[in-house]
């Protein structure tokens, strides 16, 4: 076990956890952050997606002791001060979300789409979106959601 | 008792409107709880051991290096448990394998550990000798004499239903008769014959199988969360597994990451106990992604061969439908009583045919035990069927939307499904007629190598039971207590709306709990399209209770007669007196004060499906590369039978939802097996449609005023998927010539079809001479 100083959501947080542990489970099993979905853990669904420094990545397949000095975002940091971010609210109006099960990482995708690129076209929100399968929706709500956002509804 | 009939014009204040989903704050949160996200204080892991065999003797496991490991806390084989088979109604699965493993990826032995790591680690120091043994993969070799007979008991198997028929390996054997298909035959002017094959599909739902078990220390109560949807029926199969008394177990119904009909089976919940006893901590076991693709319950494939016999207008006179199963290694995973599935008595398609016979053959192979997956059963059978009739069309020049309409089912045609007194209210013909006319059908103009297809389907609400409890809290809150599991459709939400609607309040007045297993008795659980006409009848005799209860007391607070209290908007009111009168919470506040709390319970139980049919159909448009094969979806043309739409985007959602699962199961996903083994072992290399292949999809909504479920609704959670595959299949064919007949319809099998294509050959239907059948 190694000491683990990490940035999660904007606070410092020091924990324990193996050499070779995940983030994915250092944030589920060590902190308690269930937000974050398992669900492949090959990389392929984007359940388990946050936000490192800005960028969406798959915490299933990164290393814990990699993020330190990081900046982790996490889908319970999306909302500030109890108010849900205005994506989390065009998920909720254009039924973006059915069982809800891929929908953290979809959040996490999309926000950080939208920070690169606050205006991203079809194909660009393909492409954002390309790491993270959902089974429920179809994807035109999630779509839908997007293109609201950068539209800024 | 109320009925469904209500307020049949439009003007609702709720129902009717596009509710966000009373979850969805939790969810998009990351607030809402999985059975994963249950994290109890010394929680320990289990991991299995499973078969590398298809059909083989367990000569020998030893597992003592395992035990030995550090870390290691219990190592458990069929000797260590009781020796019980498991299933939903055919009881045939062991929990562990005992004498011989008859698929691979079967449950071998347990290890559970404190790391996940360890226990995963120490499963591969299990030593298991095997004796392999002959095995069988393709139900039409499964059902000759000569066939490994994989269930020797299959006589003393608890469950067994009475459709079980005396061919070796078929465990149910459901069939159909209408009229004289022989007759049928000989009195048509041509008769065709084909067979068509699909794969073993998962439902691919993002949330893998998860379970989480603790024994009370004190109590014996056994706790559980697990990623299951029926949780009465789970409670009594765990309680027959393990030996506890049902009312010692109590699940606690945890939001479900989807279902899809893949989430009513046992799974590891027995293991999680036998751990937990053993070792005296609370267990979790969660499937990796590759075991829920080894050993989870995939759709059917299967062998169907459809027979059909028409005049030379094109009239149906005759079909036969034989439907071979193949549904591996057990029947344990499959839920309705004849273990076999439901689509089966739809085999022959929206289509009056007088003379029917559908045999429906569920067969025993050593491949991954099989369940449900949205619409089990007439997925399949629409491929085969809706395929047929194109090809049917091509051999008598007749464009296949004519031939269709000519034979689309009407008002009280007998079919196998609804009996000889048949649908009312049917729109069969409508639905073709706006497909047809959303698709610009007609006036298509084709250009090479690009095509049309089209396909209809039909299916209804199911039945079963359901319990609802109604409260008002002195907060004016109403509270529904159900115990029908979230697995994303959003019939929590529609609940709620009803609610609000009947007794005219804001949406936000009403909450909703989901609890225990403690709650109520029993009832069926989500699935088979029940939930809205089940649960939500339930719902409105509950409001219909609630109502008569506070009018009573509205009227002894104001010293009226009950029939003087009308409820308006959320308010009791007297009529003779308008300015008295008593909100939801006055109301509530003095029932409490009185010991007696508004509180009432519901129970309905639907014994019989309605004579309704709910109809779709749907246009694909593609263009096939010629030189790859590739087919490249251009647009879908979806049109569904609806009345009311109790909310307009989770109704389209389910549309949405169910046309890309098509689309996967007509172009994409197929668990690869090889002798048994599924191949494709993770979701890069199972192909689920992921954003980049969304195509364009327009839905037509053709709106009739009845419709079964309450507020005169129709199911649509099934109805979106079956027409989907034939549709392409069909618009493949159109677009270059060639008919796939076994899914999926891959880049590979239209190349070798072009590059191998007789120029004579078109494709048309193999006629069977007629007269001879």
């Amino acid at each position: 076990m190694a000491k683990l100083k990490l940035q999660i959501n904007g606070e410092e947080i020091e924990t324990e956890a193996k050499e070779a542990a995940l983030l994915l489970d250092v944030l589920r099993e060590g902190l308690g952050l269930t937000g974050t979905k398992r669900g492949c853990e090959t990389s392929h669904c984007g359940a388990c997606t946050v936000s490192m420094d800005g960028m969406a990545v798959h915490s299933c397949v990164v290393l814990a002791a990699r993020c330190e000095g990081k900046e982790i975002t996490t889908v319970e940091g999306l909302s500030q001060n109890g108010e849900l971010s205005e994506l989390q609210r065009l998920f909720l109006k254009h039924g973006a979300l059915q069982c809800g099960y891929c929908t953290p990482g979809m959040l996490m995708a999309a926000t950080a789409l939208l920070r690169r690129n606050p205006n991203p076209g079809l194909e660009e929100i393909k492409i954002g979106l390309d790491g993270n399968l959902c089974r429920c929706t179809g994807y035109t709500g999630i779509f839908e959601a997007i293109q609201a956002c950068a539209r800024g509804q | 008792m109320q009925t469904n009939k209500h307020a049949k014009g439009r003007g609702f204040s709720s129902v009717g409107k596009p509710a966000p989903r009373i979850e969805g704050t939790r969810k998009v949160s990351g607030k809402a709880l999985y059975t994963a996200d249950t994290l109890l204080p010394d929680m320990i892991w289990g991991k299995v051991l499973r078969s590398p065999y298809p059909h083989a003797r367990i000569v020998r496991i030893d597992s003592s290096r395992a035990k030995l490991q550090p870390g290691v806390m219990a190592v458990l084989t069929a000797s260590d448990i009781p020796n019980v088979l498991t299933g939903r109604r055919l009881q045939d699965m062991p929990m562990l394998a005992r004498d011989r493993v008859r698929f691979i990826g079967e449950k071998v032995a347990v290890v559970a550990a404190q790391d996940r790591d360890v226990a995963e680690e120490a499963t591969q120091m299990i030593e298991v000798e095997y004796q392999e043994l002959p095995a069988v993969f393709d139900p039409l070799v499964a059902i000759t004499e000569g066939a490994p007979q994989l269930h020797a008991e299959l006589k003393s198997y608890k469950g067994l239903p009475k459709l079980a028929s005396s061919i070796n390996n078929v465990y149910s054997h459901d069939q159909w008769r209408i009229g004289d298909v022989e007759q049928g035959f000989r009195d048509s002017d041509h008769v065709f014959e084909d067979t068509f094959t699909t794969q073993h599909v998962h439902q691919s739902y993002l949330e893998p199988h998860s379970s989480v078990l603790s024994i009370d220390k004190e109590t014996g109560v056994v706790h559980v969360w697990v990623s299951n949807k029926a949780p009465y029926q789970t409670k009594q199969s765990l309680s027959d597994a393990i030996g506890v008394p049902a009312a010692k177990i109590v699940i606690h119904v945890s939001a479900i990451g989807g279902d899809f009909g893949g989430k009513g089976a046992l799974m590891d919940l027995p293991l999680c106990y036998f751990l937990a006893q053993r070792t005296g901590r609370p267990v979790r076991m969660i499937m990796t992604y590759s075991e829920e693709l080894m050993a989870g319950n995939p759709r059917h494939a299967s062998v169907i061969v459809v027979k059909t016999g028409v005049k030379r207008d094109g009239a149906l006179v005759a079909r036969q439908v034989r439907a071979f199963w193949n549904g591996g290694a057990y029947g344990a995973m499959k839920p309705i009583p004849s273990v076999n599935l439901p689509g089966a008595v739809k085999a022959t398609g929206a289509y009056r045919i007088p003379n029917v016979r559908i045999d429906s053959y569920a067969v025993y192979t050593n491949s991954v035990p099989c369940g449900h997956f949205r619409s089990p059963g007439l997925v399949q059978l629409a491929f085969a069927g809706e395929s047929q009739m194109d090809m049917i069309a091509k051999s008598l020049h007749v464009d296949p939307l004519d031939l269709r309409l000519q034979n689309a089912l009407r008002d009280g045609d007998p079919t196998p499904s609804e009996g000889k007194n048949g649908m009312v209210d049917v729109k069969c013909r409508e639905v073709l007629e706006s497909v047809a006319d959303s698709a610009n059908w007609k006036g298509f103009k084709k250009s090479p190598g690009v095509g049309r297809g089209l396909a209809l389907s039909y299916r209804n609400v199911g039945i079963g039971d359901a319990n609802a409890r109604l409260s008002v809290g002195p907060d004016g809150i109403v509270s529904l207590l159900i115990t029908y599991a979230d697995t994303g459709t959003g019939a929590h939400t529609i609940l709620c709306q009803m609610i609000a609607e009947l007794l005219e309040i804001p949406l936000g007045q009403v909450k909703l709990e989901v609890g225990t297993t403690d709650c109520f008795r029993f009832e069926a659980g989500t699935g088979a399209s029940r939930v809205t006409f089940v649960l939500g009848q339930a719902v409105l005799n509950a409001v219909d209770k609630l109502k008569a209860l506070i009018r009573d007391w509205a009227a002894a607070m104001l010293g009226v007669s009950a029939q003087e209290i009308a409820l308006e908007k959320g308010r009791l009111v007297s009529k003779r007196q308008r300015s008295r009168s008593l909100s939801l919470a006055q109301v509530a506040a003095a029932a409490s004060a009185s010991g007696e709390p508004l509180e009432v319970e519901s129970y309905h139980e639907a014994t019989e499906t309605p004579a309704e049919g709910v109809f779709t159909a749907c246009v694909a448009e593609v263009s096939v590369d010629t030189e790859t094969g590739q087919v490249h979806l251009r647009e879908l043309n979806t049109v569904h039978d609806v009345a009311t739409i109790l909310n307009p985007v989770g109704h389209q959602g389910q549309i949405d939802g169910g046309i890309i699962q098509g689309v996967g199961y007509a172009l994409t996903e197929e668990m690869v097996m090889e002798d048994g083994r599924v191949v494709t072992l993770n979701l890069g290399e199972y192909k689920i449609p992921n954003i980049k292949d969304l195509s364009p999809l327009q839905t037509t909504l053709v709106r009739g005023n009845a419709g079964a479920a309450p507020f005169q609704s129709k199911e649509i959670g099934e109805s979106a998927i079956s027409q989907v595959a034939p549709a392409i299949a069909n618009a493949v064919y159109d677009a270059v010539g060639v008919r796939i007949m076994d899914l999926p319809i891959t880049a590979e099998k239209i190349f070798r079809a072009l590059r191998d294509r007789n120029p004579e050959d078109d494709a048309s239907s193999r006629e069977v001479v007629p007269g001879i059948v």
